[in-house]
């Protein structure tokens, strides 16, 4: 399921929330809504800096977009500073997302950090009541609440242990409980859910994030290594299917 | 628009999509109309297919990007059976970027897409700086250079346009000694070498320590090339570098440029080339006449 991505300027912003330290809820008006793991590319300024920030999907409705970030760099802080009333360039949905048909049976959803923003979308899409969010978090968590009213069960990992079980989202997650997973978050922890999926057999989508410029596939950059070699991020992903990723030490 | 004359191949106008921005054009024929460009100059094509190079492959600097995609393609047969169909549909100028670890390999690259139908101009890239064996180092040296363009030349049915590096010991030496080898037009510049280093990391960002700069900023020191090597050779050439706007463009034209390749820009804007295209038309030809 893919949309033709549209390029438009001036695309109103209805909404900025800040819900975190540092994560903020963007939301614009756009009638081009993608599907759960496509993304963006978005710009709030004319040419500095030069390239445009790809953010996942978090939300649509028929006529907004919602973005879930993190305040990264300079581009990030400055969408950070968008409010109503301002307008944006907007390129997309973009990319391939989650194979829904893949994700059958007891599913697991294992974020770490900001690596939720791809998630909500697809929760919806899913049975909730066969949907557990196992999320972990440097700190205070965000967004669960999003989950909980779709009825989705979460479990909670922070690694000060302010919330939930002290330690690492992988802690919590043993993959013999479901029959599919979906993960996004900091390669390391990534890497390590691919392989606990691995060894159980448990099928597993991941979603890599990588530094990107044309986001359509034409400029190469944005590559990751896998089995039949360097494949695109933006284009063949950012959804894979984590056997064929070649995760690096 | 001002209509263009590349080596014997009119083009629809003087906007060309610049080698390694642009796919092959499948990419962004789903944004826009890529048949108003001028011309569409491949990715970069060696003979066996590449993987490119591992690890962070893009890092933006104040004006500019740094690029480290190593001529990742997927080698000329499979651009023959499986790309250039599609790009022949597009209706417009279509030029193949070769590039190649040695001379042989350029050569039997060259002659490939030589005798393919459907490619117009091919554009010898020996100036790439993200690969270890070739690339820039061919336009190094006027030697390399001259050597490389008459090893081709007898294979080459279709016009010859040699891209030169930015990093050449004398730009206008190894422009004048391709034209000697018997190439019909010249494009510049290529990117510049570069590097980042991640402060934290105490390592440099790219695993090749080095990258290709290209951007508004080696705007300034693209067009001084352009300038001299126009001045200095009796072939076109096809000016490149940081050209952002249809101003930029006027600029490169002014400086005796017959036409314009536009990379960096497209990634920032997809649309950027029909901006240009357009302002050029306003602008008119006669106030596009070389200085």
């Amino acid at each position: 399921m893919t949309t033709a991505p549209v390029y438009a300027e001036d695309v109103p912003v209805l909404a900025q929330e800040r819900i975190a330290q540092d994560v903020y809820l963007l939301t614009v008006s756009a009638e081009t809504a993608g599907a759960p793991g496509q993304f963006y590319l978005l710009r709030a300024w004319d040419r500095d800096p030069l390239l445009s920030r790809p953010l996942s999907l978090y939300t649509a409705t028929d006529t907004t977009v919602s973005f879930l970030y993190q305040v990264r760099g300079r581009g990030t802080a400055l969408l950070s500073r968008c409010e109503p009333g301002d307008r944006l360039t907007l390129l997309g949905p973009l990319g391939h997302g989650f194979r829904l048909a893949d994700l059958g049976g007891r599913v697991a959803i294992v974020t770490g950090g900001i690596g939720i923003a791809p998630m909500r979308a697809l929760a919806e899409q899913l049975l909730p009541q066969h949907v557990t969010l196992i999320a972990g978090f440097r700190s205070t968590p965000f967004a669960l609440q999003d989950f909980e009213r779709l009825g989705v069960h979460a479990l909670v990992a922070t690694e000060d242990g302010c919330a939930g079980t002290r330690g690492l989202c992988t802690d919590l997650f043993d993959p013999g409980r479901f029959d599919s997973v979906a993960t996004c978050g900091p390669a390391p922890m990534m890497a390590r859910v691919a392989a606990l999926c691995a060894a159980a057999h448990v099928p597993c989508q991941v979603s890599l994030e990588a530094r990107m410029a044309c986001g359509v596939g034409a400029c190469l950059v944005c590559a990751c290594a896998t089995l039949q070699g360097n494949r695109r991020v933006c284009t063949d992903g950012p959804v894979f299917d984590a056997r064929e990723v070649v995760w690096h030490a | 628009m001002p209509e263009t004359i590349l080596c014997g191949v009119r083009l629809k106008n003087p906007v060309i999509a610049a080698s390694g921005t642009f796919g092959f054009a499948a990419e962004y024929a789903q944004l826009f109309d890529v048949g108003r460009l001028g011309a569409i100059c491949t990715k970069g094509l060696t003979l066996r297919p590449r993987q490119g190079n591992s690890g962070v492959r893009v890092w933006e600097t104040t004006g500019g990007i740094l690029n480290s995609v190593g001529l990742q393609n997927p080698g000329i047969p499979a651009f023959l059976e499986q790309e250039l169909p599609r790009m022949r549909t597009l209706g417009t100028v279509i030029i193949a970027n070769v590039g190649g670890a040695d001379q042989a390999e350029f050569v039997e690259g060259v002659r490939l897409l030589s005798d393919a139908d459907g490619i117009d101009i091919i554009e010898l890239n020996i100036s790439c700086p993200n690969v270890e064996r070739g690339g820039a180092t061919f336009s190094k040296t006027c030697e390399s250079a001259r050597a490389v363009v008459a090893a081709v030349r007898p294979v080459c049915h279709r016009p010859l346009m040699v891209k030169l590096s930015p990093d050449a010991e004398d730009i206008v030496s190894v422009a004048r000694a391709c034209e000697e080898a018997g190439a019909d037009a010249l494009s510049l510049v290529n990117s510049f070498r570069g590097m980042a280093i991640d402060i934290r990391a105490r390592r440099p960002v790219f695993d090749n320590v080095t990258a290709g700069l290209a951007g508004p900023c080696i705007k300034p020191i693209a067009l001084r090339m352009v300038w001299e090597v126009a001045h200095a050779v009796h072939i076109p050439v096809v000016g490149i570098g940081g050209i952002s706007t249809w101003e930029d463009a006027a600029e490169f034209l002014l400086a005796g440029a017959t036409a314009i390749g536009v990379g960096t820009a497209t990634l920032v804007k997809p649309t950027a080339m029909l901006d240009i295209i357009d302002g050029l038309e306003r602008f008119g030809a006669a106030a596009l006449a070389p200085l």
